[in-house]
């Protein structure tokens, strides 16, 4: 367990292009349509270095995310600390998924993720209860991740993040 | 398991942090620093359309550049007419304002700003601009554009601030109509599409397809009589108990990129308030200390409320002796009351009499 760690950089530009990516304009007509970046890099260096990205880095993640959307402070905190959760409690069989299954949990916890933070603002007041058409980012999400999971796998090898 | 135990805690954290979030403002200081944090994100995210105006601005034809100015030079000239005849209209706006004792209409001060984000959020309409606290942005500061009202400031970080547009289904907007005064809530509607609706306006109002609606100024966070929606359907059903109203809102809330900030008008408003009941406080002293009236050299008495109100001190001596001139009159009062409603702007009255 004395592992030193490594490339803790190759971490953070990836949540900051996550960031980027989730308050990059959209038009209207395809808002729905926004893939959940911040979480889906969450969910990879959860499955991936379980001991360094864990729920703690989530709660950070997401109070990071309240601050950038102009949500109610912990709002996204408590979503992504969950979700890192369920990652952290599946990620020696995630390992063993193949990509198709992977996708489908990524539809899943994703899911998850929009319908939890849907139901926190209807509560706070922040929104007003809709269609429940924002699932479809879950479906974008789930599209994106096998290119994307690719992606981080070699930029964690090339860089060699512990 | 330690994971169990640490999930519980996060999100009883979680849960905390929402709820002093919502009730109590200890936590703006928490997010006015992380503000700090999230400041380069939106910048670097802005730099593709920072970069697009660049390239519009500097590869543009000579030929281009020669039209535009002609065409700016043509609205400038356009304009200037407009503001000759609005300083007209304004002077006589004072004087009728000042004859009939109304309050005295308040122009904040303005900054121009840049939207530079919009919401990802689907279910609110809320724009980021490039304006924070450091450039002096409050919350509740209105937001404009060329054509019309666009919404107010609800959250200010260090370099940006969040505004909720009107089209927002959480917001609602003083309004009247232009033609003949009648008062609205303009709320945003919940559909997709941008638009305003007027809320619990009963069937007999004289609301017409078309109708120009303004600010009315009554929630005294928007400047007064700017246009904010042209109102494009009514429906009277018998079923329903009110009509229903929507309308368009004017400012192009999805295509400008400059926005002008309004400051608060309320210190300004606060400090006349304050200035005229220190007028009536002054006055009705007077009235029960001061000797019998008749008796009283009048232009005295003048003087005394002007040292002691906020009434500026370049009033010339004239202006202040023909108030008293109408002071004389069989009613005490009368004296007292025409004093108070000019106390800031004491030379129209006089151009009337």
């Amino acid at each position: 367990m004395e592992q030193r760690t490594n490339g803790s950089w190759v971490i953070f530009l990836s949540f900051f292009v996550a960031y980027l990516l989730a308050i990059v304009p959209f038009p209207d007509w395809a808002m729905n349509y926004r893939p959940q970046w911040v979480a889906m890099v969450l969910i990879y260096w959860a499955m991936a270095l379980p001991y360094r990205v864990g729920i703690g880095f989530a709660w950070v993640a997401g109070l990071l995310m309240d601050i950038l959307e102009g949500s109610l402070l912990g709002l996204n905190a408590l979503a992504l600390a969950i979700i890192a959760y369920i990652t952290l409690s599946l990620h020696q069989r995630l390992r063993m998924f193949s990509s198709v299954q992977q996708s489908a949990l990524v539809l899943a916890l994703i899911g998850l993720h929009l319908m939890m933070t849907h139901w926190m603002k209807i509560a706070a007041e922040q929104a007003v209860s809709s269609d429940l058409l924002f699932l479809l980012g879950a479906l974008s999400s789930a599209f994106v991740w096998p290119w994307m999971f690719v992606l981080l796998r070699q930029m964690r090898r090339g860089f060699s993040v512990r | 398991m330690s994971l169990e135990y640490r999930v519980a805690a996060f999100v009883m954290l979680s849960l905390a942090v929402m709820f002093a979030d919502s009730r109590f403002d200890y936590l703006d200081r928490v997010r006015y620093s992380l503000g700090f944090l999230t400041a380069p994100v939106f910048w670097v995210a802005d730099i593709p359309a920072r970069v697009s105006y660049w390239i519009d601005d500097v590869f543009v034809s000579h030929g281009d550049l020669i039209e535009e100015n002609a065409r700016l030079r043509e609205e400038l000239l356009f304009a200037q007419r407009e503001l000759q005849l609005l300083a007209g209209l304004a002077s006589e706006n004072s004087r009728l304002r000042a004859l009939q004792e109304a309050s005295i209409s308040v122009n904040g001060k303005i900054l121009t700003a840049e939207i530079i984000n919009i919401s990802s959020d689907p279910g609110s309409r809320r724009v980021l601009i490039n304006r924070g606290a450091q450039h002096g942005v409050e919350t509740g500061q209105a937001l404009l554009d060329a054509y019309g009202l666009m919404g107010q400031v609800v959250e200010v970080l260090p370099f940006t601030s969040w505004v909720m547009l009107i089209t927002d289904s959480r917001h609602g907007t003083p309004v009247q109509v232009n033609r003949n005064g009648e008062r609205a809530i303009a709320r945003g509607s919940r559909g997709d599409v941008p638009e305003l609706e007027l809320e619990y306006v009963p069937d007999t109002s004289d609301i017409v397809v078309g109708d120009l609606l303004v600010s009315s100024g009554l929630g005294q966070r928007f400047p007064k009589d700017y246009p904010v929606a042209e109102v494009t359907s009514v429906v009277h059903d018998r079923g329903q108990p009110f009509a229903t109203i929507k309308a368009r809102p004017l400012a192009q809330l999805d295509r400008t990129r400059h926005v002008m900030l309004v400051e608060l008008a309320q210190h300004e408003l606060d400090a006349q308030l304050q200035g005229a009941d220190a007028a009536v406080w002054l006055e009705s002293d007077f009235e029960f200390i001061g000797p019998p009236r008749p008796k009283m050299p009048p232009a005295e008495e003048v003087m005394v409320l002007e040292s002691d109100t906020v009434v500026p001190p370049d009033v010339d001596p004239e202006d202040s002796a023909s108030v008293d001139d109408r002071g004389q009159g069989p009613l005490p009062q009368a004296e007292v009351s025409p004093d108070r409603g000019q106390g800031p702007l004491p030379q129209p009255a006089q151009g009337q009499e």
